[in-house]
């Protein structure tokens, strides 16, 4: 499909160097972070928005399908290119193009690491708090493009509730800047919210404004453990009935807490059923009572133990716990299939009691951690994907576990996307309206279908 | 293609044989891999290294010369393994790739050169190897550990670089005026030094290194040393792991130890007297000595000892140093990825505002130099021992 003749006229937009065709870099731009792979046909590598913009012309003329791509550590199949096609390798251009200190604001490219801008801002005393576990291996437009989460959500949000402006390349190359710094801003429909998530279906992302806070001032972590994992769950629903917003609360259950300790050796309980892990943060008294509250709670709702770390190191050691559940997975079973439904917060108790049933039926370990605090569980089934009968079970089982979320209100997916993965399942957690809507969207502003094909929906 | 054919591809069995831990893919190791960070290609990263040797297993990539150019632009400093949260054997992997091109005579000319340099004439520079001590021509007075002796407590391998290059001269002259001030019974070997193998380790080539090594071990049992000291990692780590088993397997008859494990005992005994040097000093982790040998603790003793000294800590220390675009030959096969790699890493260094780099390796000091000298950014780079020796009150 891709013919010498656009590779020339693609090589002329970027330099020889930036478009690889050998077959050792196709494989290496055939994945993402979960198991499925296709090769491309080539992956091109801009070094700017008008760069981008040409390529794009060059692809829509010529129907290529293109596929946007930041460091690709995605857990819903995203940018891996199903139907062959470009990949749009967009890390090259990574710089911080303005921090607003008088607004709180700033400009980044869209290939910039995640955790680098935020250590940029830092050093100004501000904060951007969005910290999906990929903070160190993703870029910004990565994260925004699939409206990434964290544990930090629970108290400041989603990557959407930070973007103000984008700067988007449409399928057919024109470029065109969206929302601004503003923070009142109704002036016509809310374009930026539509590229937000939109996983590179509707649109190139090259530049990002966010907004940003004041870095608080301190944190207090706590680890709490539970010998019974509902009680955990209640514990959960009852500290923020308690009026406290933690910064985090992260739960891991007994599989997570033993596969950890495996390879670890921290010290975890192993005969506990669940662990939380809390984060206080605010002004240093905020902190301290806050955690005052916390603890108090978990141990009137069942907690056996109740650690407070003392200091910034104390916390870290905590927090390795958490930080290392889905690497330590993968020691367990060759495979793992991470899913991340999103549940109304008092339906946790009920989901988590259904993923337990879910996983007895079919006989298989499901390991539950996740941001329990905000609802968004992170069931993830372990298998070897060359076990044909057990790989028909993990298919059967997300399929238990996606109907489950549905019926107590939730839904499929609260951080990773639709992507390939979860697409199946997309007319039953939203009905077919909403998608006839979303492909009308789509049909608008890709009239060619270039971009990303095959995701979310056909 | 028939070496192919009939060797098989050892990295490969990593891969396949399910005892190892899979790769999940979760793009960690890209954060942390210095040849990704300096060109943002997944075929540089640690990820991309494994997806195509899985690739060559499963049989979808052959192995030829752009395929295997891939694992020598590679700086084995073993920053993914530490960081894999699955525990992906990647140090073994990555080393195994390149004894895999070897035997399937992939491995890149200039490369192959170096190793029949060595073979040939027992040192990386191809001088005569006799000239392994002119570095102590223009000394003001002889090092003691030069004349010669039937017997000595301590044998200090000096390595290819500090013999035969100028510029590094200046740290086997330190280290053995510190040896002397400290009164230590040493010797240096001259010319009955060979070079200790470790190019050829990580050239895929050991086979070639046998009779160097055997060669070392022999003048070095000679002397009846209780210890070998070493001012180059990379020495220290293939000593410290192949020759054993060269050795006849079991523990070595003496103990091996880095040049600043050895002056930090010596500033622990009271065996100098310091005058104040008010520097801003950052310390910068070698690969081959830090997440390779363990050995973190030993040169910041070195250096905290020093009154007057401020040490920094760079954004990527201990187990996690950004390595300084010296390691795995890149150097000499890749010269501008290499650049790009210690650019990197001094940039780490201009952001804590440091005047002086110490390192405890020749090979990060020449590299991390040179990028000070090309970029006109003026921070020293010094070895932990021409730092401390400068810090000596000589009244």
């Amino acid at each position: 499909m891709l013919s010498e003749n656009i590779l020339n006229e693609l090589r002329a937009i970027v330099g020889d160097e930036h478009l690889l065709t050998s077959p050792e870099a196709l494989v290496c731009y055939s994945y993402d972070g979960t198991f499925h792979e296709s090769l491309p046909e080539a992956v091109i590598s801009p070094a700017s928005t008008e760069e981008v913009s040409a390529i794009l012309r060059v692809c829509n003329r010529e129907r290529v399908p293109v596929i946007p791509r930041g460091m690709a550590s995605g857990l819903a199949a995203a940018t891996v290119p199903l139907d062959g096609g470009l990949i749009l390798n967009l890390v090259r251009p990574n710089r911080v193009l303005e921090i607003d200190t008088d607004n709180m604001m700033a400009t980044v490219e869209a290939g910039i690491i995640t955790a680098d801008f935020q250590a940029e801002v830092e050093k100004l005393g501000l904060f951007y708090p969005p910290d999906p576990s990929s903070v160190r291996h993703s870029t910004i437009a990565g994260n925004v493009a699939c409206n990434a989460g964290g544990p930090r959500c629970l108290k400041y949000g989603i990557t959407g509730d930070y973007v103000m402006a984008l700067k988007v390349v449409l399928a057919d190359g024109r470029i065109m800047d969206v929302g601004g710094k503003a923070i009142k801003n109704v002036t016509g429909y809310d374009l930026v919210s539509l590229f937000v998530g939109s996983e590179g279906t509707l649109g190139v992302i090259t530049e990002v404004t966010v907004r940003l806070i004041a870095l608080p001032e301190a944190k207090r972590t706590a680890q709490a453990v539970f010998p019974r994992l509902g009680d955990a769950a209640q514990a959960i629903n009852a500290v923020l009935r308690g009026g406290i917003v933690p910064a985090t609360l992260e739960l891991m259950d007994e599989t997570a807490i033993n596969s950890v300790e495996d390879f670890m050796h921290l010290g975890l309980p192993r005969d506990a059923e669940a662990i939380l892990i809390i984060e206080t943060d605010g002004d240093e008294s905020d902190a301290v009572r806050d955690m005052e509250v916390v603890a108090r709670i978990c141990r009137e709702g069942g907690a056996s133990e109740v650690r407070v770390a003392q200091t910034p190191e104390g916390s870290d050691e905590l927090w390795q716990a958490r930080r290392n559940i889905s690497g330590s997975l993968g020691r367990k079973r060759p495979n793992k299939l991470g899913e991340d439904i999103s549940v109304p917060r008092s339906a946790i108790p009920e989901m988590i009691a259904r993923i337990k049933q879910i996983a007895a039926n079919r006989a298989l370990p499901i390991v539950i951690f996740g941001h329990a605090g905000d609802g968004n569980l992170h069931p993830n089934i372990l298998f070897d994907k060359n076990d044909p009968e057990e790989w028909e079970r993990v298919q059967a089982a997300v399929g238990d576990l996606f109907r489950a979320a549905v019926e107590v209100g939730g839904t499929l997916s609260g951080e990773h996307g639709v992507g390939t993965l979860k697409k199946p399942y997309l007319e039953m957690a939203l009905g077919p309206t909403p998608i006839n809507v979303m492909r009308a969207l789509r049909q608008a502003l890709d009239p060619r279908g270039i971009l990303n094909p095959g995701k979310i929906f056909d | 293609m028939e070496a192919t054919q009939t060797i098989p591809f050892q990295s490969t069995q990593f891969i396949t044989d399910s005892q190892h831990p899979t790769c999940i893919r979760c793009g960690l190791c890209l954060a942390t891999c210095p040849t990704y960070r300096a060109t943002l290609r997944e075929t540089d990263a640690p990820r991309g290294r494994i997806a195509m040797i899985r690739a060559l297993a499963e049989g979808t990539l052959e192995a030829r010369k752009e395929f295997s150019e891939r694992y020598y632009d590679c700086l084995l400093c073993a920053a993914c393994a530490n960081i894999c949260p699955s525990g992906v054997p990647l140090e073994e992997i990555l080393q195994t790739a390149r004894d895999d091109m070897y035997h399937h005579k992939l491995t890149p000319e200039m490369l192959e050169q170096l190793g029949q340099t060595i073979a040939q004439h027992h040192n990386i520079s191809g001088e005569d190897n006799a000239n392994r001590t002119l570095w102590a021509d223009n000394m003001s007075q002889e090092p003691s550990g030069l004349q010669l002796c039937e017997t000595a407590e301590v044998v200090y391998f000096i390595g290819c670089v500090g013999s035969f290059f100028p510029r590094s001269y200046s740290l086997p002259q330190s280290m053995t005026e510190l040896m002397d001030k400290a009164e230590l019974d040493y010797a240096v070997l001259g010319g009955e030094e060979w070079c200790c193998g470790y190019p050829l380790l990580i050239n895929g080539q050991l086979d070639l290194a046998g009779e160097l090594i055997r060669h070392n071990l022999e003048k070095v049992k000679a002397l009846q040393a209780k210890k070998v000291v070493f001012t180059c990692p990379s020495c220290l780590h293939i000593w410290s792991h192949v020759y054993p088993e060269a050795a006849g397997g079991g523990e070595l008859s003496f103990e091996l130890l880095h040049a600043t494990e050895l002056l930090a005992d010596l500033i622990d005994e009271g065996r100098f007297k310091f005058r104040s040097m008010p520097r801003r000093v950052t310390y910068h982790d070698p690969c081959d000595l830090g997440r390779k040998e363990n050995i973190f603790d030993a040169p910041r003793r070195v250096l905290q000892a020093i009154p007057g000294l401020e040490l920094v800590e760079m954004r990527d220390n201990r187990e996690n140093s950004h390595c300084c675009g010296g390691g795995g030959n890149l150097e000499t096969f890749n010269a501008a990825l290499s650049q790009m790699v210690s650019d990197q890493r001094l940039a780490q260094a201009q952001e804590v505002e440091a005047q002086v780099i110490a390192s405890a390796c020749q090979q990060c000091e020449r590299t991390l130099a040179s990028a000070a000298r090309r970029n006109r950014v003026r921070i020293r780079v010094m070895d932990v021992a021409e730092l401390l020796l400068r810090a000596l009150d000589e009244g």
